[in-house]
């Protein structure tokens, strides 16, 4: 990496990614959901003039607004810190590619915001065209902001061909996998929107008439869901599709993680029994059992995400940069020239103790690893590197040099090592020293 | 002495001009910080006149209570914007200077989650007066938390001279830039200015709505903030680096021309304030004052952008001689939606300034 590490003990700075983003992108999803259910009862509400409905959703637009102002934009920016400090080069790279596309989302997430703000604090002087208008233009805004941030976070497992020549934000945007993902998500929001709503205080009065509907949306949601991920998944690249079924066959070191994210996928489709409970027992169903649905649905969501990130391993980028922050044409380079004479950060380190073969050393594992390992937590390089000795873990970490699938069998998952094989060398007797820690 | 640190650039050119996203930059922290001024200025106004507890006071915070969440909204949201033209403009030191200083840089994100959560508190809450002043000065004071975060990062950005020695210090990111003499009156300065500002739209808001006490407290606000500057404003002028200090010293170079128009400006707005504060003064009295201090404070905003570039400048680097390649299908793409979304926001907020009570709107739910 380019930039300097930080390094998080233990937890590894992966997991603050995870955390800050499983939070945002549930909420995300849910508010783009919640928005047109919104818009859905507030029609159906005033063509059948129903006062008490349309008092009561006024209180969920507020609750939405809550819950959007706060947590939403919160972590939103959230998001952005923790991928500068996780990943600095990576980040950089997509707002180099991205810039105007974010613009546009920041315009229409702004569109979001100051709909919903009008519909809730000035509720008494909107006319009942106005307040509907309002609510589906805030669903619209909340939708096409996913529109956009889709094209971004699909442009990282399928870049395509057209984008690597050009450069050119359009052609990253519109790639492979970008329809069957917005499809999918846009499918998960209907049900984590429909989810949040039966979450709500219902009064007794008004549970069938909301419930019966908003049930319907979150089943259809989530088998909608299930049979878009399915396309969502064959419009996966090769590789990233056959890393998903390696571990689905618990070949690589990344099982693990993996059933819990499968766990998770199973956990997705319990809601919508949940929600048939709702729609043919609306009077008997309880609020807790929604709140229950959503949770389930979030950590579901969350296991596709980690999936999805699976997928694009070992890139941050696929095909342009590893998850380590070098690009992939860098790599030549710095196997025949070195890393560290390239790499400035990595060189202050090593310079601040002592500039030895070990400081070398771990300067470099540093840079090139804990994106995703610590030396000993998640992922553990202690742990991993414990049976060999320090000639083993030399001669490995040269072996991690090898560009050929064939000679080098972690390629698939694993970014190569990029050094010269001296610094392949100290890096492995750097790692020998984690048995002494 | 070894060359700084600095990461290479990212190989992709600015899809625009640098000058042409230098003036996003600045269009949008100008957006973002009126709207921070008002929020967090204004909880902190409110939240001492809700403490106060008088008859005036307690109407004066029922007034200003509502508008606080809407602009902690918004200075959020707008805020968003001048950090990826940060990112795109300056990435290699605001990267460098974020993850040397990572965990307070992501306790921003915390401290302004429990602020906001203080303030709707503050705003909805139907506890006592002491409860609820409580949660606006404590909500306040976290989210000037999150502007200590946001300021040691930046200055911590300007100052790759002490990047080196940050890092050995904190390989975990833990401290905060406190060996930069900036660090302090530059957040003070910052603070302050935030009362000053909040109480200029106080005034403002006063002076049009013929509220003669909110306007009256507004300038007094305004005064005592910006008479405090006297202290950090010097404090945070004496601590700068020396070719930076000789820079704002010297009228006859941009940054000393554009800081001394705005301390001008700054101290008019000054005394001018002083005798529209007092009783029975005319409340047309309010703008003159308004209106200079306002220009002080967007003179302020582009001194702090000459002071980053002549900063950046001395460790090599020029924002003007980036490369860039004009992306016009993206540009074309987000012009539209530039239209649209403010033909939305135009025709949504003469909605919400339309006359309450006619017979078809939904007052009678409310």
């Amino acid at each position: 990496m380019n930039h300097p590490v930080w390094d998080l003990p233990w937890m590894g700075s992966g997991w603050i990614i995870g955390l800050v983003s499983i939070i945002h992108v549930s909420i995300a999803h849910l508010v783009v959901g919640a928005g047109f259910w919104l818009a859905f009862m507030e029609t159906r509400a005033q063509r059948a003039r129903d006062g008490e409905l349309q008092g009561w959703l006024r209180g969920r637009a507020k609750s939405l607004l809550w819950l959007s102002s706060i947590f939403g934009a919160a972590t939103g920016v959230g998001i952005w810190v923790a991928i500068g400090l996780v990943s600095p080069t990576a980040t950089q790279h997509l707002i180099r590619a991205f810039v105007m596309g974010w613009a546009t989302e920041w315009l229409l997430f702004a569109g979001e915001m100051a709909t919903l703000i009008v519909l809730v604090r000035a509720y008494g002087r909107l006319s009942p065209g106005q307040r509907l208008a309002l609510v589906w233009l805030y669903a619209l805004c909340a939708w096409l902001s996913l529109v956009v941030i889709n094209g971004i976070v699909t442009f990282m497992l399928s870049p395509g061909k057209g984008w690597t020549a050009s450069h050119a934000m359009v052609d990253g945007f519109f790639n492979a996998t970008y329809l069957p993902s917005l499809w999918l998500r846009s499918c998960v929001a209907l049900a984590l929107g429909g989810l949040w709503a039966m979450a709500g205080r219902i009064p007794p009065g008004l549970k069938v008439r909301v419930l019966k509907p908003t049930a319907l949306s979150v089943v259809a949601g989530i088998l909608l869901a299930g049979l878009s991920g399915w396309f969502y998944f064959q419009s996966f690249p090769a590789a990233g599709k056959e890393l998903v079924l390696g571990n689905l066959r618990g070949a690589t070191g990344l099982a693990e993680g993996f059933r819990w994210a499968l766990l998770g996928l199973g956990a997705f489709l319990l809601p919508a029994l949940l929600a048939l409970w709702a729609f043919l027992r609306g009077d008997a169903f309880r609020r807790s059992a929604a709140v229950f649905g959503l949770l389930l649905a979030c950590w579901g969501f969350g296991g596709f995400e980690w999936i999805r990130e699976v997928a694009r391993k070992p890139y941050v980028i696929r095909e342009v940069m590893y998850s380590n922050g070098i690009r992939v044409e860098q790599v030549s380079g710095y196997q025949k020239d070195g890393f560290l004479p390239a790499n400035v950060w990595a060189r202050t380190f090593a310079a601040s103790k002592g500039d030895t073969d070990l400081a070398r050393g771990e300067a470099i594992l540093r840079s090139q690893c804990l994106a995703c390992h610590t030396r000993e937590g998640y992922r553990s390089l202690k742990a991993l590197t414990a049976p060999y000795s320090e000639s083993d873990l030399v001669a490995l970490v040269q072996s991690l040099r090898e560009l050929d699938p064939g000679m080098n069998p972690y390629l698939d998952r694993m970014p190569p090592f990029a050094g010269t094989e001296q610094e392949a060398e100290q890096v492995g007797k750097y790692l020998h020293t984690l048995k002494a820690k | 002495m070894s060359p700084l640190p600095i990461p290479a650039p990212d190989p992709l050119p600015l899809p625009l001009p640098p000058g042409v996203l230098k003036a996003l930059l600045l269009a949008t922290f100008t957006l973002h910080l009126m709207a921070v001024n008002l929020g967090v200025g204004g909880s902190l106004l409110a939240a001492a006149h809700a403490l106060r507890g008088k008859e005036e006071d307690r109407d004066l915070v029922r007034r200003l209570a509502p508008l606080l969440p809407a602009s902690v909204t918004f200075a959020i949201t707008l805020g968003v914007a001048p950090l990826l033209f940060v990112q795109l403009i300056y990435g290699p030191f605001f990267y460098t200077a974020s993850v040397l200083t990572a965990v307070p840089w992501l306790a921003l994100i915390f401290l302004l989650m429990a602020g906001y959560v203080l303030l709707y508190r503050f705003v909805d809450s139907v506890e006592t007066q002491a409860l609820r002043a409580f949660s606006g000065i404590f909500g306040t004071l976290l989210m000037l938390g999150a502007g200590l975060a946001l300021t040691n990062v930046t200055t911590l950005s300007l100052r790759p001279d002490l990047w080196a020695a940050h890092a050995a210090a904190s390989p975990h990111g833990l401290r905060l830039n406190t060996v930069d003499p900036t660090l302090w009156p530059r957040f003070l300065h910052m603070a302050a200015a935030m009362i000053a500002v909040a109480g200029l739209f106080l005034a403002g808001w006063g002076a049009w709505r013929h509220h003669a006490y909110a306007r009256r407290v507004g300038l007094r606000w305004f005064l005592a903030a910006t008479a405090s500057q006297a202290l950090w404003g010097t404090w945070l002028l004496v601590a700068q680096p020396k070719p930076l200090l000789d820079l704002l010293l010297n009228a006859n170079t941009a940054p000393g021309l554009t800081l001394w128009i705005a301390i001008a400006c700054g101290a008019l707005a000054l005394f001018m304030a002083i005798p529209a504060s007092q009783k029975g003064a005319p409340a047309k009295d309010a703008w003159a004052p308004v209106i200079l201090a306002l220009a002080s404070v967007l003179g302020m905003i582009l001194l702090r952008d000459q002071m980053r570039d002549a900063a950046l400048a001395g460790a090599g680097f020029q924002a003007a001689a980036l490369p860039h390649r004009t992306d016009w299908p993206s540009l074309g793409i987000f012009g539209l939606t530039f239209l649209g979304v403010a033909a939305l926001l135009v025709t949504i907020f003469r909605w919400a300034a339309q006359p309450p009570g006619s017979p078809d709107t939904g007052k009678e739910l409310s």
